[in-house]
C-alpha cells in the first residue's frame, strides 16, 4: 500500500519536473505559487497538524525568512543560496525562544498569541529603518540571466523546497518525535505523564516548522525581488495555509500539500475569471470549507464522492 | 502638564476601546468564539452611520440605534444560521470560520464602498471643553460617555433581566442551562446579535472621532482582543479595566518612545499578559475554559 502511494508521488513528481518545459510562462509562476503555499502548509502542519497547535501566525518566520535573505543579500552581499541556512536558522532561534513561554498556552490563547508576536515582529521590522528599510521596502539585487531561465529556476528552487519539506514531514512523522507529538495532540496531560519531556517537543516541532516556513520566505524574498512588511508579513496568508491544511487532512503528510493545490488552482481560476470579488469568493471558499469538508476532502470522501457526506458532516458540529 | 492631556487622551480613547471589547468578551465568554470578523463587523456599523449623514443629513448621534439594531440583526442570524453549525468542532475551525466571513466583509466593503479613508464631520466636529490646560473635544466626551453608559446598561442587562441571566448561565454549563428549560441555540443567536450591536455602535461611535476605511478591520479586531484578554474574559468590568489600561498605555506610549511602535506595545502588553496570567486581570477559573 505504501509502495503504490509512494510510485504515484513519484509520477507526480516527475511530471511536475517535466512540465516547465511544455507549459507557458503564467503558468510556470502559479505552479511557483502554489509550490511555495504548499511547503508552508507542509511545514506548518508539524506543529498544526501534528501537535495539534493552531499557530496561527505562523507566517511571522516566513516573514522573518523573507528578510534574513534581503538584509543578507543587500546589506552583507550573500548569495542567494548561502542565506538558506540563516533562514532555516532565524526561524529555528525564534520559535525555540518564543515557544518556552508560549507554548505553555493551548487553543484560542495559542492561537492569538502567535498572531500578537507576527504583528509585533512587523512593527519592529517596518521601524528598524537602517536594516529593513522599513516602510520603504528593500529592494534585492535582481537575479542575472534570461527571464525564462529565471521562471523555471524559481520553479525548480520552490519544487526542491517542497519536497524538502514534505521529507521532513515524513522524517518526523515516523521518528520518536511524531509518535510525542501524536501523543500531545491527543492527550497532553497523559503525554506528559507518560514520561514525554512535553515543552520540549513541543517546542522541536516548532522550531522545524518554523525552518522550513522561514526558508520558503527567503526563497519567496529573492523571486519577488522587492519585499516590504506588508508583503511578507500576511495575515491572509495564515488563513489560506489553515484552509489548506483543513482540506487536505491534517495529520497526514502529504494533505496539506494537495488541499495546497486545490486550493490554490481554484483561487487561481477565480482570480482570471472574477478579479474584482477575488477576496469576497476565498472567503466564501474557506466558510464553505469549515462547514462541510472540516476533516478533509479524502478523509470525507473515502469510499466515494456523495452529497450525503457532505450534510452529515455539516451535521456533526451542530449546537 | 502635558503628561495630564495624555492621561484623558488615554482614558477618552479607552472609553472607545471598552465598548469594542465589550461584545467581543461577551461572545467569546459566552460561545467560546473568537470572532475575529468583530472589526468587519463595527465597521459595517460605521458606514450605516457614514451613509445616513452622508445622505440624509441626520446627525450621527441619533442614528445610532439604527446601526445598533441592523448589526444586532445581521449577528442574530449570521449565528443562528451560521455559526451554530459549527460551533462544536474544534476551536481553530471557529477561528478560521470567522476570519473567512472577515476576509468576506472586508473585500464586500472595498468592492462596495471602496478603499477610500471616510469620516464623519457634523458642524460641532472643531469645538472643545477647555478646562485650563487640557482640551477635551465635545465629539469625543460624547463619544465616552456613551461607550460607558452602554456598557453599564449591558452590565446591568446581564446581572438583572431574565435573559442576560439566561446569557451567564449558558456560559456557566450549558448542559445545566438546558435542564431548566433554556435553548442554548436562541441564547448563543442573542449573544452573537448583542456582540454584533455593541460593535456596530462601536463602529458608529469610530466614524466619529477618527478616519476609517475597509483596511483598519483586522486592528479593531486586535484591540478588542487585547481588551479582553486584559480584563478577563466574559466579564463587563473587565473589558472596561481592560479598555482603559490599553487606551493610557497606547497613547503614553505614543508620546514617550514614538506613534509607530504603538501596536508592537500594546501586542507585546498582551502577550506578556498571556504569559503572566492567561486570564487576565479580573479573570475567574470558570468562564472562557476550553468546553469541548
Amino acid at each position: 500500500m505504501l509502495n503504490r502511494k509512494f510510485f504515484f508521488f513519484l509520477a507526480f513528481l516527475f511530471i511536475l519536473v517535466l512540465l516547465p518545459f511544455v507549459i507557458s510562462g503564467y503558468w510556470l509562476r502559479v505552479l511557483t505559487q502554489t509550490f511555495l503555499f504548499a511547503a508552508i502548509a507542509t511545514g506548518s502542519n508539524i506543529i498544526i497538524g501534528y501537535t495539534g497547535y493552531p499557530a496561527f501566525g505562523n507566517i511571522a518566520f516566513f516573514g522573518v525568512g523573507a528578510y534574513v535573505t534581503g538584509v543578507l543579500m543587500t546589506k552583507y552581499q550573500m548569495g542567494f543560496l548561502a542565506t538558506m541556512p540563516f533562514c532555516a536558522l532565524s526561524g529555528i532561534i525564534l520559535a525555540a525562544l518564543l515557544g518556552i513561554p508560549i507554548l505553555r498556552l493551548k487553543g484560542h490563547y495559542f492561537a492569538i498569541a502567535t498572531v500578537g508576536i507576527m504583528e509585533t515582529i512587523r512593527e519592529l521590522v517596518d521601524n528598524m529603518t537602517e536594516l529593513t528599510g522599513g516602510g520603504l521596502g528593500l529592494t534585492l539585487p535582481i537575479m542575472q540571466g534570461e527571464p525564462e531561465f529565471i521562471y523555471k529556476y524559481f520553479y525548480f528552487a520552490m519544487l526542491i523546497c517542497l519536497v524538502f519539506a514534505l521529507l521532513v514531514s515524513f522524517i518526523v512523522s515516523k521518528i520518536k518525535l511524531g509518535y510525542a507529538l501524536k501523543a500531545i495532540r491527543v492527550d497532553e496531560d497523559a503525554a506528559s505523564v507518560m514520561g514525554i519531556n512535553t515543552p520540549l517537543y513541543k517546542t522541536a516541532a516548532w522550531a522545524v516548522s518554523a525552518a522550513i516556513v522561514g526558508v520558503c520566505g527567503g526563497i519567496y524574498a529573492y523571486w519577488l525581488s522587492y519585499i516590504d512588511p506588508h508583503t511578507v508579513f500576511v495575515g491572509t496568508y495564515s488563513v489560506k495555509m489553515f484552509a489548506m491544511i483543513l482540506l487536505g487532512g491534517g495529520t497526514t503528510v502529504i494533505g496539506p500539500m494537495l488541499g495546497a493545490f486545490i486550493l490554490e488552482l481554484i483561487s487561481e481560476v477565480v482570480w482570471s475569471k472574477f478579479i474584482a470579488i477575488h477576496g469576497m469568493v476565498l472567503g466564501l471558499l474557506i466558510i464553505f470549507i469549515i462547514l462541510f469538508l472540516p476533516k478533509g476532502l479524502f478523509e470525507t470522501f473515502k469510499g466515494g464522492f456523495s452529497f450525503k457526506k457532505l450534510l452529515s458532516n455539516l451535521r456533526e458540529n451542530k449546537l | 502638564m502635558i503628561i495630564l492631556q495624555i492621561l484623558v487622551n488615554g482614558f477618552l480613547l479607552g472609553g472607545f476601546y471598552t465598548l469594542i471589547g465589550v461584545g467581543f468578551t461577551l461572545v467569546w465568554g459566552v460561545t467560546n468564539i473568537i470572532n475575529l470578523a468583530h472589526g468587519a463587523i463595527a465597521l459595517l456599523g460605521a458606514y450605516i452611520t457614514y451613509f445616513i449623514f452622508q445622505y440624509w443629513h441626520i446627525d450621527p448621534f441619533i442614528s445610532l440605534p439604527v446601526s445598533f439594531l441592523s448589526m444586532f440583526l445581521f449577528g442574530y442570524i449570521l449565528q443562528r444560521y451560521l455559526m451554530n453549525l459549527v460551533v462544536k468542532a474544534q476551536i481553530f475551525m471557529l477561528l478560521i470560520l470567522t476570519f473567512g466571513l472577515e476576509i468576506f466583509l472586508v473585500n464586500f466593503m472595498t468592492t462596495f464602498f471602496s478603499a477610500d479613508f471616510k469620516s464623519v464631520t457634523p458642524d460641532y466636529a472643531g469645538s472643545s471643553l477647555v478646562l485650563g490646560d487640557i482640551v477635551i473635544p465635545y465629539i469625543r466626551l460624547g463619544v465616552f460617555m456613551i461607550c460607558v453608559v452602554v456598557t453599564l446598561i449591558m452590565g446591568f442587562f446581564l446581572d438583572r433581566t431574565w435573559t442576560g441571566k439566561a446569557i451567564k448561565a449558558t456560559s456557566l454549563d450549558i448542559e445545566a442551562a438546558m435542564m431548566s428549560g433554556i435553548n442554548p441555540s436562541k441564547i448563543y443567536a442573542l449573544t452573537f446579535a448583542f456582540g454584533s450591536g455593541l460593535a456596530g455602535l462601536s463602529g458608529s461611535l469610530l466614524s466619529l472621532t477618527q478616519a476609517f476605511s475597509p483596511n483598519i478591520a483586522g486592528g479593531l479586531t486586535l484591540r478588542a482582543f487585547i481588551v479582553s484578554i486584559l480584563g478577563g474574559l466574559g466579564r463587563i468590568e473587565g473589558a472596561f479595566l481592560g479598555g482603559i489600561i490599553l487606551g493610557i498605555v497606547e497613547t503614553m506610549s505614543s508620546y514617550v518612545i514614538g506613534e509607530s511602535y504603538k501596536n508592537a506595545i500594546a501586542f507585546g502588553l498582551m502577550v506578556l499578559m498571556l504569559i503572566i496570567k492567561p486570564s487576565g486581570l479580573l479573570g475567574r477559573k470558570y468562564y472562557a475554559e476550553v468546553k469541548h
